[in-house]
């Protein structure tokens, strides 16, 4: 009894000092604040994209964290996931933006609806979202009326505007007071003004245009054909291109994570065949063109604290895909179990 | 020791089941009906399932697939209401089952399935389920059962007419008109039938942020169609028959929840049939040649496919105990469609055996070789037998067993689709065994039948496609098992001028995957993806004096969307109810009025994930027959 009394004060104060120490105004930390973030771009019938939510510490993984906080599934297939401030904006090419808490997973909005056809990517600039959509396909599967639409609220609601891109947009950059438009099939950058919401110039590219990357202060645009890849130095005024780097390297694909010292790991797919390339975008040379082989790789990321680089395995698109963590000695570390169709990564370290 | 037991446990003719004719008695009865093969001639040991003709009258119009998920055990996957609807039997895939319509194959040669969406009720007289691996008796593609539609015309009815109409909720409105004329000769029967749907109803978009409720947009559909019957007795002992179906689909593809996709799809689907049939004493012989044409239009995408069909067969009776049916068909295969053009040609030689030792013991032995573009497609045995191993006044007793070989081809488009068609496919292949009891009860006011089915399959060389790098690519790659339960009642009970009676099914499937097809892939040991392991269904009915109100149930437990089993589509239960009514003006002025509560409790579900389903609505019936 007495045990039980001592046990008691015991309690007591512990209530007290933890009270004390909650008094402290600092915000408790988001569940999905911390960890790594992998993108599932989900299968195409069950349309079962969503985020997954690895924990660093303990190596535990959540599955379909949209669905487990909002208990709807996200319903679509996520093409891209885009930070800005508080929010995530999850990309879904199937029509629809939706906006979350970035810590949260909550949905705060969304840009949903006919406006939307095939959105592939989105940019938060002068309180305005920008989205790329490829538009509507035509009979030949090809799409003449891509566009940029504009929603005027970064919580998302209606579009205000559409603007018509030279062909399909892909991945979006903003610099000055412009957004550069890596148009895919014209092989092009469009340039969007911001505020008068108007694309001013197009400027041909050699490759397919896939990203933007910075790299020592210097604007890059990473491109390729089925034979090489380019890392084309943009200049920061009028956009021309002032520099080239082709690395031939057979099959790339658009999947690419920077690592250290201008090192960047590459996706090349021959057939069922995949590796990862690792390059020198610093010097255009391959370091080592089959650093890890494997089969399914849809997405690549690079953990900067670590120095690991993340592959993933997308199983053929039967059922849910794999995280393989490769080291810098290109020897697998270990691997976390995904979503379905895993395509790309967030490190919130 | 599966053989061993099939050699002891034997089971009993299908006598309560048989409605169609047994060839002892074709002589006299072929001048009152047009013939038709019966289906479950060779098939002792395993179970055919005739749906209720009061079933047929309640569905006019809508789809088959609705008739089987609302009244059967089976499942079917439907894209939407009225949507893609591809059936699965005892755990296997859309292809996996083979339909025939009068005798001949009607799966897509490109698809290698059917869409039971659009095969209307009103478009067949009877339809018929064949449970189970039947590659033996019907060739490629019945891996997990069959399906039978068949027309059934009949001589010396004089003039006949029939409306039915159909109106419902969400812009439904089915319209058949039916004229026939027949005298001891001659038999002839013409309709047309009209279906169409708004299929407006309201779901909660649960792609949407706040899930509202909304609309369903884009998912109309228009469905028109003309059949022919015709029939002649030529002399004393051979008739000639031959059934023309024209359907015509158009229907706005209702999208996934979330998406804006406005597709469109219109199907096209001619067939025709003619059967000869000579009757001897102990022998019929059939020659059967068909026609089917289906052109798929998706959008802009024109898929087109050609069968022409020849068969022949020779059903003898050898003695009261030694039955045999040989036969051959031939199929003349052409493929126009968007990608690529292929033509095919597949022969088929078969041979059944029925061997009746006892009234209570008999025993089917089939082959079947197939052979398609000069391959040979595995060869196909199968045996079954039934016993019946307790007999009284009101009851009985028998069990069946069956062990079987089937098979299905690569479709068309698994071997030649621009890019990725695979021509050194091999043939999907099973083995199946199952076993089961039969217990009927019936002491004129009550009646009781009960069977238990159980069964174990084995289906190799599945084929899956799957990304080989630009393009997907098929491969024979799955390995499954199959297992299951499929239990079955119906009972009567009849009081001076009520009836009361109860039609159950229930079915447990386990479909495992016994391999994994990478490296990370963790689908070992898991569920094929939208195959419930439950799915019960009954259907109690009152009857009294032209009174008929019904009560429909079923359930249908939780699907899995993917290999992975992770994520599912919650299990779902579903209640309709109705009230019919008969009238009779004068003596050959028949009429029923019917009103229908489908789904009554309103139940918002899902077949497949994100593919809205209408809650309650309103069907109102009315038929005229003079």
């Amino acid at each position: 009894m007495k045990n039980l009394r001592f046990f008691g004060h015991l309690l007591a104060l512990s209530l007290f000092i933890y009270s004390c120490d909650g008094s402290k105004v600092e915000r408790p930390l988001g569940e999905y604040e911390k960890g790594l973030l992998i993108i599932n771009e989900g299968n195409f019938t069950p349309r079962d994209g969503d985020v997954s939510h690895y924990n660093f510490n303990t190596g535990e993984i959540q599955q379909n964290i949209f669905e487990k906080v909002n208990n709807r599934p996200f319903a679509g297939l996520v093409q891209d996931l885009i930070e800005y401030e508080d929010y995530f904006y999850l990309v879904a090419n199937t029509g629809k933006v939706e906006i979350i808490n970035k810590n949260t997973f909550e949905s705060l909005g969304s840009v949903e609806g006919e406006e939307l056809n095939i959105p592939r990517s989105a940019i938060i600039a002068d309180n305005k979202i920008y989205i790329a959509d490829w538009g509507p396909y035509n009979a030949s599967f090809s799409n003449p009326e891509s566009f940029i639409a504009i929603v005027s609220n970064v919580t998302g609601g209606v579009v205000s505007k559409k603007i018509e891109t030279s062909s399909r947009p892909e991945k979006l950059h903003r610099i000055n007071n412009d957004i550069l438009i890596a148009c895919t099939a014209a092989r092009k950058i469009d340039v969007l003004g911001i505020g008068d919401d108007a694309i001013s110039k197009s400027i041909e590219i050699p490759g397919t245009p896939a990203e933007f990357l910075e790299l020592d202060g210097k604007l890059l645009l990473f491109s390729r054909t089925s034979s090489s890849v380019f890392f084309h130095e943009i200049d920061k005024n009028d956009y021309s291109i002032v520099n080239t780097t082709e690395i031939n390297i057979p099959n790339p694909t658009s999947n690419l994570a920077s690592g250290e010292n201008g090192e960047a790991y590459i996706i090349t797919r021959d057939g069922s065949n995949n590796s990862i390339s690792k390059i020198s975008i610093t010097t255009g040379q391959i370091i080592n063109a089959n650093f890890f082989e494997g089969s399914g790789f849809y997405g690549i990321g690079y953990d900067k604290i670590d120095k690991y680089i993340y592959v993933a395995d997308n199983n053929g698109f039967q059922g849910s895909g794999t995280v393989i963590v490769v080291n810098q000695n290109g020897e697998e570390v270990k691997k976390i179990t995904s979503g379905a169709a895993p395509s790309g990564f967030v490190f919130k370290r | 020791m599966l053989l061993i037991t099939l050699l002891f446990i034997v089971s009993f003719s299908k006598e309560t089941n048989q409605t169609v004719l047994n060839s002892q008695d074709t002589v006299e009865l072929k001048l009152v009906e047009v013939y038709s093969a019966p289906l479950d001639k060779y098939s002792f040991g395993q179970s055919l399932q005739k749906i209720d003709s009061r079933d047929l009258n309640e569905f006019q119009g809508q789809t088959l697939a609705d008739l089987l998920q609302q009244r059967s055990g089976l499942f079917l996957r439907q894209y939407g209401a009225g949507m893609l609807a591809s059936l699965t039997m005892r755990g296997t895939s859309a292809g996996h089952n083979a339909v025939f319509w009068n005798g001949i194959p009607i799966n897509s040669p490109s698809l290698g399935q059917a869409d039971f969406s659009i095969l209307p009720v009103g478009g067949f007289d009877e339809a018929t389920i064949h449970y189970g691996s039947s590659g033996a008796l019907y060739g490629t593609d019945a891996i997990g059962g069959a399906i039978h539609l068949n027309n059934k015309s009949t001589f010396n009815k004089g003039h006949q007419t029939r409306v039915a109409s159909t109106v419902g909720s969400f812009g439904r409105w089915n319209q058949l008109v039916e004229y026939g004329y027949s005298n001891g000769f001659y038999s002839s029967r013409s309709r047309v039938y009209r279906n169409t749907s708004k299929n407006n109803f309201k779901f909660r978009n649960l792609a949407r942020a706040g899930s509202p409720e909304e609309r369903q947009n884009n998912a109309a559909i228009e469905q028109i169609g003309a059949i022919q019957d015709l029939a002649w007795n030529i002399g004393a002992n051979q008739q000639l028959s031959t059934s023309i179906w024209w359907n015509q689909t158009d229907r706005q593809i209702q999208p996934v929840m979330g998406s804006n996709d406005k597709d469109r799809q219109e199907d096209r689907n001619f067939r025709a049939v003619l059967d000869y049939n000579k009757f001897t004493t102990s022998a019929i012989w059939n020659i059967k040649t068909g026609v089917v044409l289906d052109q798929l239009q998706f959008n802009n995408s024109i898929n087109k496919t050609s069968q022409f069909l020849l068969s022949s067969d020779i059903d003898w009776t050898i003695s009261e105990k030694l039955k045999s049916k040989s036969g051959l068909r031939f199929n003349h295969v052409i493929g126009n469609l968007s990608s690529y053009e292929a033509t095919e040609d597949r022969l088929e030689l078969y041979q059944s055996i029925n061997f009746l030792p006892s009234p209570s013991l008999s025993f089917s032995v089939n082959l079947r070789q197939m052979i398609f573009n000069g391959d040979f497609a595995p060869f196909t045995p199968s045996i079954g037998s039934e016993w019946t191993f307790f007999k009284n006044n009101k009851s009985t007793l028998s069990t069946h067993s069956s062990l079987s070989k089937s098979f299905k081809i690569p479709t068309l488009n698994d071997r030649f689709w621009v890019p990725g068609g695979n021509p050194d496919l091999e043939s999907e292949e099973s083995i199946s065994a199952e076993i089961g009891l039969i217990h009927v009860f019936d002491n004129k006011r009550f009646f009781i039948s009960s069977q238990i089915n159980i069964y174990n399959m084995w289906v190799d060389n599945w084929i899956i496609w799957l990304p080989r790098g630009n393009f997907w690519s098929p491969e024979n790659i799955r390995e499954v098992r199959n297992q299951g339960l499929e239990y079955f009642i119906t009972a009567k009970k009849t009081f001076n001028l009520t009836q009361l009676e109860f039609n159950g099914s229930y079915n447990w499937t386990l479909a495992t995957i016994l391999n994994t097809i990478s490296e990370n892939d963790r689908s070992e040991g898991n569920q094929l993806p939208y195959t419930p392991f439950h799915k019960a269904q009954g259907n109690l009915r009152l009857t009294h004096k032209t009174n008929t109100a019904f009560i429909n149930g079923y359930w249908v437990g939780e699907r899995y969307i993917n290999t992975d089993n992770i994520s599912s589509v919650a299990a779902y239960g579903i209640l309709d109810i109705g009230f019919s009514k008969s009238l009779t003006f004068i003596s050959k002025v028949k009429a029923s009025v019917g009103f229908q509560v489908n789904n009554i409790t309103n139940n918002d579900y899902q077949v497949l994930r994100l593919r809205a389903m209408p809650g309650r609505n309103y069907l109102i019936n009315f038929n005229l027959s003079l």
